[in-house]
């Protein structure tokens, strides 16, 4: 173990430990069991006739729990890492004792986990007991952002609950997003666009999801400038995290005002990565919950 | 000699008395504490782990300012259920440039040390400025000043970075030249989530696993 300490400090702390649970030892049975010599010879004082000090040792129980401290710690010491570099007969560790914990865990559920990553998602699904798991996993890890019960949150996170998937709605597309996380691109056009431009793109792009106004000043910008992520029609582009704008579900806002500052300023809504914080099974279990 | 008439002589004795006071309390630190200040293995850094940067530091010091860390513990402790809950349990190594460490003793709030990168920016931000928009159920109270205060007011950066190099942490001239000038235009709400997302990042596989134990 290398967090042990060694060498010099090893012994300083083993002299020091052993010569202190000694001492006490002698002090506490001497107190109890020695000849206090000095009392013996003197004559004990009473004052006013009657009123002397007495005698009290005390209680013997209490001998014994001080020696029984001592017996326990000894034989602790003998069983647990605290002499020096000595790592007891247990061989005991805070890091072993997870490394353990996760051994008995692998043994009573890694079938059984290893199972339900082979799963159908069909399956999964219809499996109450899963789904429950599925649930509390994404209260867990996900609520915090897309909200307690997936419908998205402040303008920002969104909604898990809508036919709209900015990356893809797919169970591999929804595995990808979750293990690797995202993060949207759309670029600040107020470097390259005007403010009436933009007002013009803005307004159009209001119309896409009634078909676009064909007759919009915005439209010819639009296809300029947009379409090349977004889509002609509008129907974004799940490999580029481009949003779908051609239906009337909005992440950040559908109103003028909101458009027109996504265009401005630009959007990098931010998702991110899972594959290191959860394991196969509960991405699987996300996916299934997700996916359905 | 015997316990009792030792007793009677040390209590007879004030300066001996004194004297033995000040050795019996001692015992515990001389056992529990010197052999640990001299101990290497508790003062290396994990390989990950390197000294905060300006930005960082500035963030530290005000999750300090704020007492995040009565609320929030910064120590994930080796049991499974904090493992999986949390992440790694905390390692010795991570925390060689913490002045003060920040472990905290209670968790009214959730542990923060494997925070860095669970949420975007965008949901710190929210978050610290109203935890009810992100959270309906949270009790933590909202930030909203940090982000109309400069991270540059926040003390002096440059003789921060002095005294820390001067306790040996590894900061080169340019770093400290350059301190001031990574502050800039940075709020407080900039810099504390800047620090909130390095938290728990100077993790080591390798050092996990040469010390035994890692999961």
């Amino acid at each position: 173990m290398a967090d042990l300490p060694s060498g010099f400090w090893a012994g300083w702390i083993v002299v020091i430990t052993l010569v202190s649970v000694v001492a006490l030892a002698w002090l506490v049975w001497s107190i109890y069991f020695g000849r206090d010599q000095h009392e013996e010879s003197e004559v004990e004082p009473v004052w006013d006739n009657n009123l002397a000090e007495g005698h009290n040792p005390p209680p013997l129980w209490w001998f014994w729990l001080l020696f029984g401290a001592m017996i326990f710690s000894l034989i602790y010491l003998i069983l647990f890492p605290g002499l020096g570099s000595n790592t007891g007969l247990l061989n005991w560790s805070q890091g072993k004792r997870v490394a353990d914990s996760y051994g008995n865990f692998e043994a009573t559920f890694a079938d059984a986990r290893a199972a339900v990553v082979d799963m159908d998602l069909l399956q999964i699904q219809g499996n109450a007991a899963l789904m429950d798991t599925a649930e509390r996993i994404y209260q867990r890890e996900c609520a915090v952002c897309h909200g307690p019960e997936g419908r998205g949150q402040a303008n920002l996170f969104p909604n898990l609950q809508d036919a709209e998937w900015q990356w893809g709605g797919l169970p591999e597309q929804i595995e990808q997003s979750l293990r690797g996380g995202r993060r949207a691109n759309m670029i600040a056009w107020q470097s390259i666009l005007s403010a009436e431009v933009i007002d013009d793109v803005a307004g159009y792009v209001m119309t896409l999801h009634e078909g676009g106004d064909a007759d919009h000043p915005g439209k010819p910008l639009y296809e300029q400038n947009c379409a090349a992520c977004h889509g002609v029609g509008g129907d974004g582009n799940e490999m580029l995290g481009a949003s779908r704008l051609s239906d009337d579900i909005w992440l950040y806002g559908g109103d003028f005002t909101t458009i027109r500052e996504t265009l401005l300023y630009g959007r990098t809504g931010q998702m991110p990565a899972f594959g290191e914080r959860l394991d196969d099974f509960q991405i699987k279990l996300l996916v299934a919950l997700l996916a359905r | 000699m015997n316990g009792l008439s030792l007793h009677r002589k040390i209590e007879e004795h004030t300066g001996l008395l004194i004297f033995g006071i000040l050795f019996v309390s001692s015992i515990g630190g001389l056992v529990q504490l010197l052999p640990v200040l001299t101990q290497d293995s508790l003062a290396t850094a994990s390989a990950n782990t390197r000294p905060y940067t300006a930005v960082e530091l500035t963030g530290r010091d005000i999750y300090m300012r704020e007492n995040c860390v009565v609320c929030h513990s910064q120590q994930v402790r080796p049991l499974i259920a904090e493992v999986e809950r949390y992440g790694q349990y905390s390692r010795a190594g991570e925390f060689v440039y913490d002045r003060p460490f920040m472990w905290g003793s209670k968790r009214t709030g959730p542990d923060l040390h494997r925070i860095g990168g669970k949420y975007s920016d965008e949901w710190h931000r929210l978050h610290l400025l109203d935890p009810r928009a992100v959270v309906p159920t949270s009790i933590m109270p909202g930030y909203p000043w940090l982000d109309e205060r400069l991270a540059s007011e926040t003390g002096n950066i440059t003789s921060k970075l002095t005294v820390l190099r001067r306790l040996g942490h590894p900061y080169t001239d340019e770093e400290i030249a350059n301190a001031e000038a990574d502050l800039e235009g940075l709020t407080e709400m900039d810099a504390l989530v800047v620090y909130l997302q390095m938290l728990g990042t100077g993790f080591s596989e390798e050092d996990a696993a040469m010390q035994g134990g890692a999961h």
